[in-house]
């Protein structure tokens, strides 16, 4: 299988650097896989599971990533999220605090932008949950 | 000539705040080695995202965005007439101590803004001692925006962004510019005023062959060829305006997020700096009165042994004499 170079980068560290023979990532409308030889593209990433998987390996790695974009370009492949996480790493008992803060936030009266940065916590919190759970 | 009493006191004293000045000294070492860990952490993020924001430039050279300061052309825009609305964020610190970190950058918003008219500028002061300071000067501070310079995280420099960002979008501020301190080596900082938004084009478009993406290359001359309009072949999901927002976005926090780590690490050293100095200071201090209190040791001791030995004398002549 033909394989590509694979960077993660998030705001406080390089994630993954090396080669990956697939890639889906979480686009606002469902996963989108890309595989060698893609064509040049720049695409939204969304608050999800993006996997990916490195030749030789079997099984799918799998980092959890907030929000950032996808950068394809002659088989170098850059995805740049604010946050990447390891299922493992993440502290579900965290998450669950941040989920019930972030609910609390939006029971609340709020303006609009606040409104989308609960939101957007909320997501992020749900998604850590559901991921750290297996 | 203080008495021996006097200055052992002076020098217990002396030497507990030296004990403070060291302990503080050795944390702020900690601290500004972490909060400069931190900031090489950031950069391979930051630079990808300045790549990615070049490409989609390049490739679509027709897209137009209000984070540009261009007119999109999109129905809730408002025209913009009178003088020009600038928006400050200045990185102070939470607390004093730091050398003459904060009265660095003091001097330089007070040299910006002092001849502004007060509905031209609004500073948005981050750290305590910063906000107080400059509210209590009488400037056009922003009392909502309230957060501290302790510890930067990534989830602060989100929120910060996303306010920042809906206020430039809305019209609020024609510009926003980030005052805060900058390393330029272990030794040496500098307080610098960067414009955040509008972006520059120009930032991230480089005529420089060197940073052209190498299928933009005409193949014989390497230079720019025919991008008049946008690529064709590019895929661009959902849509380019789309993933410049998300990018501007990312760029903005990551941006945000950099400066209160590199501010931290400035502030940091600046306190471990001025506590280096003060530690010495007292330890000078401390040679100084060791010597005096020596000097008065000694006056007293020969005092005695003089009081003494003519005492003496005095004894052995009257036994002669009897």
């Amino acid at each position: 299988m033909a394989s590509f170079s694979l960077k993660i980068l998030s705001c406080d560290r390089l994630f993954y650097q090396g080669e990956c023979d697939a890639l889906i990532y979480p686009a606002e409308d469902g996963g989108t896989e890309i595989l060698a030889n893609h064509t040049q593209m720049t695409a939204q990433v969304a608050v999800g599971e993006l996997r990916y998987k490195v030749p030789g390996g079997a099984d799918w790695q799998i980092a959890v990533v907030s929000g950032g974009i996808v950068k394809v370009d002659h088989n170098e492949v850059t995805v740049i999220v604010y946050s990447a996480e390891k299922p493992e790493e993440i502290d579900a008992e965290r998450a669950r605090r941040a989920k019930e803060a972030a609910e609390a936030e939006l029971r609340e009266k709020q303006s609009a932008i606040d409104q989308r940065i609960s939101e957007d916590s909320f997501n992020r919190a749900v998604q850590r949950i559901k991921s750290a759970g297996r | 000539m203080p008495s021996a009493k006097e200055i052992k006191s002076s020098m217990r004293g002396i030497r507990d705040t030296m004990k403070i000045t060291k302990a503080m000294y050795m944390i702020s070492t900690i601290k500004m080695r972490k909060a400069k860990h931190q900031l090489e952490a950031t950069e391979p993020y930051f630079y990808g995202l300045q790549e990615s924001m070049s490409s989609i430039l390049y490739n679509f050279p027709s897209i137009r965005s209000r984070y540009f300061g261009e007119a999109e052309g999109g129905e809730d825009e408002v025209e913009k007439s009178g003088p020009v609305k600038k928006g400050y964020i200045v990185l102070s610190s939470d607390r004093g101590l730091a050398g003459a970190y904060n009265q660095n950058v003091f001097k330089v918003v007070e040299n910006l803004v002092k001849d502004m008219p007060e509905e031209e500028y609004e500073l948005m002061v981050v750290g305590e001692l910063g906000l107080h300071t400059l509210a209590g000067r009488g400037y056009n501070v922003n009392k909502e925006f309230h957060y501290t310079a302790t510890e930067p995280s990534l989830e602060r420099a989100r929120i910060v962004s996303e306010n920042l960002i809906k206020d430039f979008y809305e019209g609020k501020y024609d510009e926003l510019h980030v005052i805060y301190t900058r390393m330029i080596n272990s030794m040496e900082t500098t307080v610098e005023t960067q414009q955040l938004l509008p972006l520059k084009r120009t930032d991230f478009i480089d005529m420089d062959n060197a940073k052209i993406p190498r299928h933009l290359r005409s193949s014989e001359t390497g230079n720019l060829g025919d991008i008049e309009g946008d690529a064709k072949e590019y895929l661009i999901e959902p849509s380019p305006h789309v993933v410049l927002d998300e990018i501007v976005r990312n760029y903005v926090t990551g941006y945000i997020y950099g400066t209160l780590v590199q501010a931290t690490a400035c502030e940091e050293n600046s306190r471990m700096t001025a506590m280096k100095s003060a530690t010495d200071n007292a330890k000078d201090m401390l040679n100084v009165l060791t010597v005096q209190y020596n000097r008065v040791r000694q006056a007293a001791i020969t005092q005695q042994i003089t009081e003494i030995s003519s005492g003496a004398r005095a004894l052995r002549k009257n036994k002669e004499q009897s």
